[in-house]
């Protein structure tokens, strides 16, 4: 065969590739949200579950994962921006800190299921913090942490020396040129990157069956007090998530309807992981056209 | 012909080395170096690549610290910089830099400018509004982006760009103005309008410009040290390292037989 036709045929081979990853992706996203959306109303939103009854809506376990997304970001995103910028910029070339980046390779790599189980025996046991808001949101921020800090690491890297020089020579200090110069353009990276993130803590459910908690106590959202067990600000009290929910409801449903709410259920949590991709990449385009004025 | 000819210049000086010599690790990138630079003229540093140029112009503002040691004495306003207790921040702000590739900012071309006067303590609008003016003006990018300072600087093309490093550089009224091949990057328009402008600020500025273009050299420069080999051969004022070399080498180079 001659070397226009090998191209060729390399080229159809991958957009036949191309074509099944698509296909099978529209296919589930459309099974998922054709068997779900019609179940739903709005009300689905804000009703609360139900044990037994058929009927029940997803009201507190929508507001527990965005409640425990919103913290495990608050822990996660300092936590990581201090360890990616001293990865990046301070650390010293070194075999510690080549260590240390593998320690974040694996850590990155951890199946979730294990990151829950140590959450689990080290949270919710050992320091007693019982099936809690707080015990999920420190285990995503584990699950989270590596992640976003090599995110940071190699947003930071991937700006040219000329620009760290550019401000060190005007008589900026070194964390002045980190903080003024550096750190603002890799804005739309970082952006994307905890956006992203934030799907995949939104959507996960093995981190947090065993330290989250698979129980919703009903929810009072009229009670603001962070100490009340039905406030929910409580940061103690168990919190069954969307995605532990829909989990749950698969094993060991016992309401009469429990296909028809995992449906519907599902639907909401590929819906919002969606849009945290789309808002991701809306965003990083965004913020990117803005700093180099829409070139 | 000589070895080595070096002359001191007889303008008032603003700049000078003493032995100043360069080791990244174990080699020896510069050997001591002792030039003096005058005021409110341009000296260009010209030579082969490789041959030291940066690593000189480098150690001047204390751009090599950390990165190589750098022996001997920099004598800026009667005291040798080259020391420990030097305030590098501040000495960053008297000699300002401008390097290869412009690198402006991810910010607006206001902010580019405003930036470090800023951060080194000036806060009033009206008076930052009134460096940046004055900044453009010198660097001769006032009347091209006067009404797109709240555009991003990354929108400019090269040579804006680097005007727009020379403006940066310029509004910490610094005394002395380091260039690192500030045309390498651009095209033969935009170099000549930059050649322009620098031979614009030399009223208030002391300027030491590498360049591997000897057009350049001649056409912007009064002063010319030829490095070679991580050693200074031949300074002395433009025409005469041009028209009329002492050294060999120098001869050689300028006439184009090697380098
Ligand atoms: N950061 C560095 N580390 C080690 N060696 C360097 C470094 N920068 C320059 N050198 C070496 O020092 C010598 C002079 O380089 P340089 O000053 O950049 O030359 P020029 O600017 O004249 O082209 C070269 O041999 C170069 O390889
Ligand atoms: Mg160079």
């Amino acid at each position: 065969m001659d070397v226009k036709k090998v191209d060729h045929l390399a080229k159809r081979i991958i957009q036949v590739m191309v074509g099944i990853v698509a296909v099978l992706l529209v296919l589930i996203i459309g099974y998922i949200l054709v068997t779900g959306l019609p179940q739903e109303s709005i009300d689905f939103l804000f009703k609360p579950s139900q044990a037994v009854k058929a009927g029940g809506g997803i009201r507190d376990q929508l507001w527990n994962s965005i409640y425990l997304l919103i913290l495990a970001l608050l822990i996660s995103i300092p936590l990581s921006l201090g360890a990616g910028i001293y990865l990046a910029e301070y650390a010293p070339d070194n075999k510690l800190t080549h260590f240390i980046q593998t320690l974040i390779e694996i850590l990155s790599s951890l199946p979730s299921i294990v990151v829950g189980l140590f959450g689990y025996l080290v949270l919710v046991i050992r320091f007693n913090m019982g099936f809690s808001i707080l015990s999920g949101a420190l285990t995503l921020t584990v699950f989270n942490l590596p992640l976003l800090t090599s995110n940071i690491e190699n947003a930071l890297r991937s700006v040219s020396d000329e620009q760290r020089e550019g401000g060190l020579a005007l008589g900026l200090s070194r964390w002045q040129t980190i903080k003024g110069i550096l750190l603002p353009r890799t804005v739309p990276e970082i952006i994307t990157g905890v956006v992203l993130s934030s799907g995949r803590i939104f959507g996960e459910a093995a981190a947090l069956i065993y330290t989250s908690g698979q129980s919703a106590p009903a929810l009072n959202y009229l009670n603001w007090n962070p100490l009340s067990p039905e406030s929910p600000l409580n940061v103690m009290r168990p919190a069954e998530t969307l995605a532990v929910h829909i989990w749950k409801l698969n094993t060991e449903g016992l309401t009469i309807d429990a296909d028809i709410v995992s449906a519907a259920a599902s639907a909401v949590l590929i819906l919002v992981v969606l849009l945290f991709n789309i808002l991701a990449h809306y965003l990083g385009n965004k913020l990117e056209r803005k700093l180099t004025g829409g070139k | 012909m000589k070895d080595y000819n070096i002359v001191t210049p007889k303008e008032e000086i603003r700049i000078s080395t003493k032995d100043l010599s360069v080791k990244y690790g174990d080699k020896l990138a510069l050997h001591p170096t002792t030039l003096a630079f005058p005021r409110h003229q341009i000296t260009a540093l010209i030579g082969a690549s490789g041959s030291g140029k940066s690593t000189y112009l480098r150690s001047l503002n204390r751009m090599n610290d950390k990165i190589a040691t750098v022996e001997g004495q920099i004598l800026f306003e009667n005291v040798d910089v080259n020391q420990p207790k030097i305030n590098v921040f501040e000495l960053r702000k008297h000699i300002g830099m401008v390097f290869q590739r412009p690198n402006p900012f991810a910010k607006t071309i206001y902010e580019n400018i405003a930036y470090a006067p800023r951060y080194h303590g000036i806060k009033d609008k009206r008076q930052l509004d009134e460096i940046v003016e004055k900044s453009l003006r010198q660097a001769a990018l006032w009347n091209e982006v006067k009404d797109d300072l709240n555009k991003s600087a990354l929108a400019l093309s090269g040579g804006q760009q680097q005007r727009l490093c020379i403006a940066r550089a310029i509004a910490m009224k610094p005394s002395i103005l380091l260039l690192d091949e500030p045309a390498s990057a651009l095209d033969p328009i935009s170099t000549g309008v930059l050649e322009e402008t620098l031979v614009e600020l030399k009223k208030n500025y002391t300027m030491i410009m590498v360049t591997h273009n000897m057009q350049q050299a001649t056409r912007v420069s009064d002063y010319t040290a030829f490095f070679q080999l991580g050693k200074v051969y031949e300074y002395d004022k433009t025409v005469n390292v041009f028209t009329n070399p002492q050294v060999k080498l120098t001869q050689d180079y300028v006439e184009g037989r090697f380098g």
